[in-house]
């Protein structure tokens, strides 16, 4: 058998495999809910700034704070202002319409949940990798480093590193990575531990293969299914820490369209205008379930004992 | 490896943690924004340079040889104490027993961060403890109850709890609380269930005059308890509810996910078909021979759980406006208190480190596979 022959044998197999996971998938309706959420909440982000005028996040129409005009709901409260014109979800304290700060807040959250994982994946793979592949000491003092980042709250962290840094979405970003990638050193480490005790390892390095070749190639293709699981997962979890972070007012303006920094102008009229705090917080629910959904659909899918 | 050995090994691990963090909240704090912006919090207008210099001089950032304050802000040579000396300082005094003086808004001048952290600490251990209590009481029969009645109706609702609850915003879920308990279940014209202040007077249920407690702990609850005053136990434990809830939510989630999915492999094994065939109830199946073998995951992972808990309570505590030190660290880390921020870090490094050893040594106890 030609090399040739070896490779379309492989891809065949890994098709079938593929094909067979889109089978399980059908079957599974609660990932199909996860993956038309996730894939929703996608297209918006990507549509939209073409849907609302990023501009309006800037006016300050005073006049129309904290009113109300949908009939559909009937808060009970007295003293509810009616909006002059149609605001599906009202207006918030600054008189800008709801539903379009909203829209416009989801890309916001969902670039930074994608820039916190994805630096975290990588930052995992290449430490962890390197911690189980190394061994000893190398291994040692990694694990120590993480030891140091699990022993204190994620949240307590991130909020020093903001009010040192400043206030703004990048050390926002920054300062949920500091956080986040030891959860990745440890994941990929202990994926790492039992697939470098495997024969095609011992092949690999019979063939001459270099030590990274054969870890950043070989082990990292064969064992990063369950980081990429994690990762769809944590995107979920980043969104749910960002919206905290900006919620407890760590936000570089309480104008930014984002949805922790939107609920956060709502717990001052809670009382008053409970939609402010409702909405936005519903959004992030049904992003964060929706990526949840997906990302233990996938892990359902892929887990051989639930398999076949 | 001797039990006793690893446990020595860990807490000698314990002790480099806490270094490592202290060192690292230090230099976050003092050693990468300029050095007057430590004292920031301490200026007024009206203070005059020398004013200015003394303060500095008291921090530990300027030099007793600093000439003048605009010295000090130029960064003359000699006139700023290097960090690592200002580290040594403060952590020479930290093992001496003296933590310095807290900076805190509300919080009379010159009130140790010592007596500060520990006025506050009762009420986020309260809070923790009760929603610590609250995961294990809804988690694990919620994940029982899934795993035996897999794929039907109770376990379609149990997975929909644990899935918004991992999915929930805390913030969001308090928030939702309040106003449902506040603005629509209704007693007597007034909320149900108080939502804000640690010993409620104005809810729906409430006593309104619960009378006062002697201080033996510092946390509502068990003061009301030790003073056997029963009112005032009622109020706390009202005021608990909600912010325990929403405290606990997430973790409620986890470990029904946990315990459902271990107890879906326990019931699974040849030793439950052998108790079936016994002829064994269906009770002492589920609970003696699977529980006993599926707990063992939702152990490993309650330390986790603690650490959820503990960064957990800075948001909640927020929203209930809850008194604890949580609620305070914010308030800390925006003037850069350097001190109470330390303290905070310390005491939950060592309550999240030690309930990670404690999960260990417990989990070679229940399960006599395991050797050190």
């Amino acid at each position: 058998m030609t090399q040739q022959d070896r490779r379309d044998e492989e891809m065949h197999g890994r098709r079938a495999d593929f094909r067979y996971a889109l089978h399980l998938m059908r079957g599974n309706k609660l990932v199909l809910v996860g993956l038309v959420i996730s894939v929703g909440t996608l297209l918006l982000t990507g549509l939209s700034h073409l849907l609302v005028n990023p501009a309006l996040a800037n006016q300050q129409p005073l006049a129309l704070r904290l009113c109300w005009n949908n009939p559909l709901i009937n808060w009970g409260i007295s003293n509810v202002k009616t909006c002059p014109t149609s605001y599906p979800l009202g207006t918030d304290a600054f008189g800008r319409n709801l539903l379009q700060m909203i829209i416009l807040a989801i890309p916001v959250d969902l670039q930074i949940a994608f820039e916190v994982v994805a630096s975290a994946v990588v930052i995992g793979v290449f430490f962890g990798g390197l911690a189980a592949y190394a061994g000893g000491i190398v291994d040692e003092v990694i694990l120590r480093i993480t030891d140091v980042f699990l022993a204190i709250p994620a949240i307590l962290l991130a909020i020093v590193l903001i009010v040192v840094l400043g206030r703004s979405l990048p050390t926002l970003t920054l300062a949920i990575i500091v956080t986040w990638w030891p959860y990745y050193v440890r994941l990929m480490r202990s994926q790492v531990i039992t697939e470098k005790e495997k024969p095609y390892v011992e092949r690999l390095r019979a063939m001459g293969a270099s030590s990274p070749r054969i870890l950043y190639i070989h082990i990292v293709r064969n064992s990063i299914y369950p980081i990429l699981i994690q990762a769809t997962l944590d995107i979920g979890s980043v969104i749910l820490t960002v919206s905290a972070l900006t919620f407890i007012g760590l936000t570089p303006s309480p104008l930014l369209p984002e949805l922790g920094n939107l609920a956060s102008q709502g717990i001052a009229n809670i009382f008053t205008a409970p939609w402010l705090i409702l909405f936005p917080g519903l959004t992030i629910l049904l992003i964060s379930l929706g990526f949840n959904l997906l990302g233990d659909g996938i892990r359902d899918i892929f887990d051989p004992r639930l398999r076949r | 490896m001797r039990l006793y050995v690893y446990i020595l090994r860990r807490l000698l691990l314990m002790l480099f943690v806490l270094f490592a963090l202290s060192l690292l909240i230090f230099y976050l704090t003092r050693g990468l924004l300029p050095p007057t912006s430590a004292l920031a919090a301490y200026i007024t207008p009206r203070m005059d340079d020398s004013a200015k210099l003394s303060v500095a001089r008291a921090l530990g950032v300027a030099t007793t040889s600093c000439p003048s304050f605009q010295a000090f802000t130029s960064l003359q040579n000699g006139c700023v104490v290097p960090v690592w000396e200002q580290y040594g300082a403060w952590l020479h005094n930290a093992l001496t027993g003296n933590w310095g003086y807290s900076l805190l808004p509300n919080v009379a001048p010159l009130t140790p961060t010592w007596d500060t952290f520990w006025n506050r600490f009762p009420f986020t251990a309260e809070l923790a403890i009760a929603a610590a209590i609250l995961t294990i009481a809804l988690g694990i029969p919620l994940g029982i109850i899934s795993a035996t009645h897999n794929n039907k109706l109770p376990d379609h609702l149990s997975r929909l709890v644990s899935l918004g609850g991992y999915s929930v915003p805390q913030f969001w879920f308090g928030a939702v609380l309040q106003i449902v308990f506040v603005l629509y279940v209704r007693v007597n014209g007034l909320g149900l269930l108080s939502t804000s202040s640690a010993v409620a007077t104005s809810c729906g249920i409430c006593f309104a005059n619960p009378g006062t407690v002697t201080t033996f702990t510092g946390a509502p609850v068990l003061d009301a308890f030790l003073s056997l005053n029963g009112p005032y136990l009622w109020d706390a434990l009202l005021a608990l509810i909600l912010p325990a809830l929403t405290l606990a939510i997430t973790s409620v989630g986890a470990i029904t996910r946990i315990v459902r999915s271990s107890m879906m492999d326990a019931l699974r094994q040849d030793y439950i078909i052998l108790a079936r065939s016994k002829g064994l109830r269906e009770r002492a199946i589920v609970y003696r021979h699977a529980l006993r073998n599926a707990i063992l995951p939702a152990v490993t992972i309650s330390g986790l759980l603690v650490s959820y808990l503990m960064g957990g309570v800075v948001v909640v505590e927020i929203v209930f406006s809850w008194p604890g030190v949580g609620n305070a660290s914010l308030a800390a880390a925006n003037v850069l208190d350097v001190n109470f921020l330390e303290l905070y870090v310390l005491v939950t490094a060592v309550i999240i480190v030690v309930t990670n050893l404690l999960v260990d040594v417990a989990y070679g106890l229940l399960d006599p596979r395991i050797r050190y």
